[in-house]
Parts: C-alpha cells; sequence; structure tokens
C-alpha cells in the first residue's frame, strides 16, 4: 500500500513537474533541467524512509509454515516408543554362567544308562495306560449325563430347560488341593518372614 | 510358584456365563448339547399335563464327595521314576551357592591345617556361621515341627468318619426306606411340584445330613437310575421310578449333627458291598476314582 501511495505521490508529483515544465518550457526549450524530476518525485518523508514495510500477505503465512514444521519435527522426535519392561525370566542371570559352578561330570556305567532307558519305556507304557484310562472314565460319565438329560426332555420339558441353564453361582469355584500331610486342627501359623526385592518397572 | 495346587476358574469365564445365561433364557439351548430350539407356544398347562400322564415318578438324589485331603503314596513304578529323575537332574544341575559355600569352607578348613597357615589370610571375624552349622540349624527347626500323621489306621477303619482314607474321593451313602426294605443308596428325595431337580436334590441332602455345607456342581443331572416298582405296587398311574443324580463337592469337613439316617462315607471300590448291583453299575459310571 504504501508503494502503491509512494508511486501515486510520485505520479502526481511528476504530472506537477510537467505542468510547471509547460510554463517554463516557453523559457528555455532547450535545456531541460534533469534536477527538477528527482526533487519533484523523491519527496521522501521521514515516515516513507524509516521502516521497511514490507509486509507482504505471504510473510504472516510463511512463518505459521515455519512453525508448523518445526512443531511436526518436535513430535516425532518426541514419538518414542515406550522401552520395554524386560522379562526377567527370559534374561539369563550372569551367576547361571560362571564357570566355576559347574559340576564334575560324573561318569554313567553302561548299565546303568541301559536301565534309564528301560525305566523311561516303561514310565511312557505306565502313563499312556493311566492317560487312557482316564479318558474312559470321562466318556462314561458324558455319557451317563448325556443319557439322563434324555431321560428328562422324555419326562418333562419346563424340568429340562431348567436343568439346561448355566449356574452363575458356580464359578469362581476354588478347591484347595491335596498336599503331603493333612492339616493340623487349630494350627496357629507363624508369620513368615520375607524381604520383597522384586523389580517394579513403570513405563 | 504354586505351592497349594488349587483349582480356580477366572472371573470372565462366569461373566461369560452370566451374559450367555441372560440371552440363553429365551431359546433354552445350550452350548454343548445341539438342541433345537424348543417351542414356545406351548402353554405352561400342557407341562403339568405331561407330569401327570407320564408313568414315571421322579426323585433327585445327590453324590456327595469328599475330595481327596493329601498325596497318595507313589506306586513302585513312580517312586523309581521319581529317584531316576532326580539323579538325572542332579547330574545336569549347576553348584548352587549353598554348595559353594560348603566348598568354599572345606577348602578354608585344610589350609587352616597346613602347617604353612598364615593367620593373616583369615580376614578378621568374617564367617561367624560355618555352611554346617547353617545346615544344622535348619534341621533341628525342622524336627521341632510336628506335622499331622498322613496315615491313621482307626480312622481309616471307621466308615462313618469324613477323615477316613485322606487319600481317596469319599462317597456319601444313607440308609433309606425304599418300599418295603431298607437300602443303601445315594441319599435321595421324592420331586415335588414347583420346584428344579436340583432344588430337590439339596433338599435330600439337608434331610440326610444337617449342616453340612456342599457346592453343587451345575444344573444338570450327572446321570440316572429308572427301575419298575414290582408288579404288585405298579398302577396305571406309576410303573416306575427314575432317579436322577447331581454331583455336589463337600466344601469344608464338619459332618453333619446328628444326622437322622445311619450314614457311610465310602471309597468307589467299597461302594459294590453296599450297593445293589444294577445300581452299582449305573452309578460308578459317573464317580470318578481320578
Amino acid at each position: 500500500m504504501s508503494s502503491a501511495v509512494s508511486r501515486f505521490i510520485g505520479g502526481v508529483l511528476s504530472r506537477q513537474a510537467a505542468a510547471s515544465r509547460l510554463l517554463l518550457g516557453e523559457c528555455n526549450p532547450a535545456v531541460q533541467s534533469p534536477c527538477f524530476f528527482p526533487v519533484a518525485t523523491l519527496k521522501t518523508s521521514a515516515p516513507l524512509r524509516a521502516e521497511p514495510k514490507k509486509k507482504k500477505k505471504v510473510d504472516p503465512r510463511r512463518e505459521q509454515m515455519m512453525r508448523e514444521r518445526l512443531k511436526k519435527k518436535l513430535k516425532k522426535l518426541e514419538r518414542v516408543p515406550p522401552e520395554l519392561i524386560p522379562i526377567e525370566d527370559f534374561i539369563t542371570p550372569t551367576k547361571c554362567l560362571d564357570e566355576t559352578r559347574e559340576r564334575i561330570p560324573p561318569t554313567v556305567s553302561f548299565e546303568e544308562s541301559e536301565s534309564r532307558a528301560l525305566l523311561l519305556k516303561e514310565w511312557s507304557r505306565y502313563k499312556q495306560k493311566q492317560h487312557m484310562a482316564e479318558v474312559e472314565a470321562i466318556e462314561l460319565a458324558l455319557e451317563a449325563q448325556r443319557e439322563a438329560l434324555e431321560e428328562l426332555k422324555m419326562e418333562s420339558e419346563e424340568l429340562y430347560r431348567a436343568a439346561l441353564k448355566p449356574d452363575p453361582l458356580l464359578l469362581p469355584f476354588t478347591h484347595e488341593g491335596p498336599a503331603y500331610t493333612p492339616p493340623i486342627p487349630n494350627y496357629d501359623a507363624p508369620d513368615g518372614k520375607y524381604n520383597d526385592i522384586t523389580k517394579v518397572y513403570t513405563q | 510358584m504354586a505351592a497349594p495346587c488349587r483349582k480356580m476358574a477366572s472371573r470372565s469365564y462366569s461373566q461369560l456365563l452370566c451374559c450367555f445365561s441372560r440371552t440363553a433364557v429365551g431359546s433354552g439351548a445350550c452350548r454343548r448339547f445341539s438342541v433345537t430350539p424348543i417351542d414356545r407356544a406351548t402353554p405352561r398347562a400342557s407341562t403339568a399335563a405331561d407330569r401327570a400322564t407320564s408313568p414315571w415318578s421322579l426323585m433327585a438324589a445327590v453324590c456327595l464327595q469328599r475330595l481327596p485331603v493329601i498325596t497318595a503314596d507313589c506306586s513302585p513304578i513312580e517312586q523309581r521314576f521319581k529317584q531316576m529323575l532326580q539323579q538325572m537332574e542332579l547330574e545336569k544341575s549347576m553348584l548352587s551357592d549353598h554348595e559353594l559355600r560348603l566348598m568354599e569352607d572345606a577348602e578354608r578348613m585344610s589350609r587352616r591345617q597346613a602347617d604353612d597357615y598364615d593367620s593373616d589370610e583369615d580376614l578378621g571375624d568374617q564367617e561367624i556361621m560355618m555352611t554346617q552349622d547353617l545346615e544344622d540349624t535348619w534341621e533341628q527347626r525342622l524336627k521341632n515341627f510336628q506335622p499331622a500323621p498322613r496315615v491313621r489306621a482307626d480312622v481309616d477303619e471307621d466308615l462313618t468318619s469324613v477323615q477316613r482314607c485322606l487319600t481317596d474321593s469319599l462317597v456319601l451313602l444313607a440308609e433309606q426306606q425304599v418300599g418295603a426294605e431298607k437300602l443303601w443308596l445315594l441319599p435321595q428325595a421324592a420331586w415335588q411340584e414347583g420346584e428344579t431337580l436340583r432344588r430337590t436334590a439339596e433338599r435330600a441332602l439337608d434331610s440326610m445330613t444337617a449342616g453340612v455345607r456342599a457346592t453343587f456342581l451345575g444344573n444338570a443331572p450327572c446321570g440316572v437310575y429308572k427301575y419298575k416298582l414290582p408288579k404288585a405296587a405298579r398302577t396305571e398311574s406309576s410303573v416306575g421310578v427314575k432317579v436322577f443324580f447331581f454331583k455336589a463337592i463337600l466344601v469344608d469337613g464338619t459332618p453333619g449333627s446328628a444326622p437322622t439316617a445311619p450314614l457311610l462315607w465310602l471309597k468307589k471300590s467299597e461302594l459294590q458291598k453296599y450297593l445293589k448291583p444294577a445300581y452299582m453299575m449305573n452309578v460308578g459310571r459317573f464317580i470318578l476314582n481320578l
């Protein structure tokens, strides 16, 4: 705007200068003093000279874009994934790699190794029989239940439907499994002392 | 980590069941059994009519089990295998801290007893406790603790005690009047209108024993035994009886105070002596000895 104003002023001044030249031209047609033009057009006032008011519309946009670019770069830097919590069980502790801890490898005689192999085979046969017996027992029980439900259905639909409903109060069901010795009646167990050294990680 | 082994089901499964029951109430279909959706158009009166026409009278019984309290003894092959495994594990293992300490102590002792012993080596009063002394204190403490005996022969003989045979699972039997004779059966009661069969079974248990807490495993029966009444007692409306069995697990060991009927706690192998053969064959299917 200031440039337009200055151009306008310059135009006005040049028109004025032209007018004055026309007036003065009759006196000195040959000499055209060039000093008129600069004096007339370059009538720069103090405010016009002081600041380089080059406030173009593009500049604030450019600054904003610079700022956005910087912010994006900052975000990229900040987008570091959180450090994974190490799984303690998967890291072999250095104590185990210590060579001084190795046992003297014991010699196993031929008979001993043979008997071990035979015992392993016997054990696998024993376990297989046990497993098959378990599976059979479970199948018998399932069959018995199926028959019971069939009979109930033949009897009454309502009772059958009631029997099929799941029991919400059953779960969660807990039961203490067998221990080595039975519980001592009225036993007051002493409080155990322990130092909890588990490492707690925060992400 | 899992020193006392506990069978526990998670809360999420119960939530799944809850939301499933909300959806299943309408259709009555169960996940395990492929059942065609029941026709809801039949009015309730017809079910009562069904019951009236059916010649079978219903009863519900409870198969109450006391699960094993202590681990069973190892069979011979199990013992041999256990020993062999321990030996093999020991051979493959590395020396533990305790063993290293023992070795160091032994070395130190041998160095001390050597002729050229330099007392400066012994850096002050380092080892206040020799490792051997530690072991001795631990053994002493173990001896001071008296665990309860695993097997007590006198209690095992008593068939009415719930503390007998702690290594096996026991089943409750009650002597009941059936028809003209007294028989040993799983506690049963006759079904009444307006209650589910499981409620009948719970009533049977409460009437036979008092104050016994049991967890019933689900609403579905685990077995059925049907028998026809002797020809003399048969009428048109009642030809026979169907007994539905429900499984329950004993929660605490307090036996019923002043039970109304004589009760017995028996192992599966002993059931044969007390139950009728046909009944035993039927009941033996769902009493698992695992």
